[in-house]
């Protein structure tokens, strides 16, 4: 089936079997593999991605419904092809320990400061809710996220 | 895991409504097995899981219906004493954030927001919800306790069904092959009005229900004139509490008796031990959520 849809800002075509996950594609012919595989049953939000700009789960969404529709990964979040706010504060802050579900954390955090720039702590938990850390527990994860949006305010730095 | 499977099947992506009924009849005829597909949460694990495919074997068609236009509406049918029409596609995070569902049907925005995680209500619909069958949908118990109208759509028409004749056993329903489940229709909750929705599960997020319990009633001099209550996880199909509904409908509210209420649930309900909980815990919680929501409603229980 042919497919086209827009990564991280640039367009894809794609000629691949319709039921194939957007996981194995994302890691595969496109190479992005800043998308882990956790669970791979919507368990875990490791995988987590924007799909027309809503978090989802990358290890259940078939590529075939993804035709017209923009994607974006954790790669998508950098500025200048260095980290944004949000990974900084991951970084500096003790968010990311072994680093797995790091990308998806950061995808459902981007699209809560997108439409939430100044989050309560309890937003940020409902938010990162569908997200499984087993390392670092989730104070670090969630402090990083308001530091993050804090930053994000004060230097006018905004999404992609 | 027989995920690399998933490179074998076709997708159909119909356009129309139309269309997918009439492409569905033609499978349905010729007796070619179908899937359908929403948003996926449920159907890419369970073929994720399923056995690997025999080698030559052909796997059954998908056919997308997250194209159709005619699932994703919300609306307020002016024509029918202003019940609210929700499109069987719409997704949990679109109906907790519409500002209609919350402002008329409360109960349905909140138990939205405790459906998986954010990622899982983005795909996630209430018509897959339904459709998969499984007696711990939270999405169904909340539907169960407005009586929603099931619309079923297929190439012979439009027809509806009441909530409490839709599930005829474990995952079994009165939907014929052919047949897609196409939106709900609710009756709007008095303004004001009180409801519950409890979700018991081992944490917030990202889990099955243990027990669900949801419950919408409009009062008047003492009694409840309108009384709909659901729960998930508690029968092999979502439980509908005749019961329970027949005695806090027939009784003032100041009369009612606890331990009668307590054999109403039970009556109601068959819980079972499994991985998630037990028949006991089950039992307890049953009974808790719905005193507790009689006493909201000022029952002395």
């Amino acid at each position: 089936m042919k497919i086209e849809l827009t990564v991280n800002g640039v367009v894809r075509t794609l000629d691949l079997p319709p039921l194939v996950r957007l996981l194995d594609v994302l890691r595969g012919p496109l190479g992005l593999t800043g998308t882990k595989e956790g669970c791979g049953e919507g368990e875990c939000g490791t995988c987590a991605v924007l799909l027309d700009g809503e978090p989802v789960n990358a290890c259940l969404v078939p590529i075939g419904q993804c035709d017209g529709r923009m994607v974006v990964t954790v790669e998508g979040l950098a500025v200048d092809g260095a980290p944004g706010a949000l990974g900084r504060a991951m970084a500096e802050h003790g968010g990311a320990q072994c680093g797995i579900c790091t990308p998806g954390m950061m995808i459902s955090a981007e699209a809560l400061l997108v439409a939430r720039p100044a989050p309560s702590a309890a937003e940020v938990r409902h938010a990162l809710g569908g997200n499984l850390c087993r390392c670092t527990g989730y104070e670090r994860i969630v402090d990083s996220v308001l530091r993050a949006a804090a930053a994000r305010r004060g230097a006018g730095e905004v999404g992609p | 895991m027989s995920v690399a499977d998933l490179a074998r099947y076709e997708l159909a992506v119909p356009r129309a409504l139309s269309e997918a009924c009439a492409l569905l009849a033609a499978r349905v005829a010729s007796g070619e097995p179908t899937l359908l597909c929403a948003g996926g949460t449920d159907l890419l694990v369970e073929l994720g899981m399923a056995p690997p495919l025999a080698a030559g074997a052909r796997p059954p068609l998908c056919v997308d219906l997250s194209r159709l236009p005619e699932l994703r509406a919300v609306e307020r049918l002016e024509r029918d004493g202003a019940r609210i029409r929700i499109g069987a596609g719409v997704s949990y995070l679109t109906l907790g954030r519409h500002e209609l569902v919350q402002g008329a049907l409360p109960l349905l925005a909140r138990m939205s927001h405790d459906i998986g995680g954010p990622t899982i209500q983005a795909r996630g619909t209430l018509g897959g919800n339904l459709a998969t069958g499984s007696p711990a949908a939270d999405g169904v118990a909340a539907l169960a306790a407005h009586d929603a109208t099931v619309v079923l759509t297929s190439v012979r028409g439009e027809r509806r069904v009441p909530f409490a004749g839709f599930q005829t056993g474990y995952k079994r329903s009165v939907r014929q092959a052919d047949e897609i489940i196409t939106a709900f229709e609710l009756e709007p909750l008095a303004p004001g009005s009180p409801w519950c929705w409890r979700k018991v599960g081992a944490r917030q997020a990202q889990a099955i229900s243990k027990v669900a319990f949801a419950a919408v009633a409009e009062l008047e001099g003492g009694r409840a004139r309108r009384f709909g209550a659901a729960m998930a996880s508690m029968a092999p199909v979502t439980a509908t509490l005749p019961a329970t509904r027949a005695l806090v409908l027939g009784t003032p509210l100041a009369d009612l008796d606890g331990e009668a209420l307590d054999r109403a649930v039970a009556a109601d309900t068959s819980p079972i031990d499994d991985i998630r909980s037990t028949r006991a815990y089950r039992a307890h919680c049953a009974r808790a959520l719905a005193r507790g929501f009689l006493r909201e409603l000022g029952a002395a229980v």
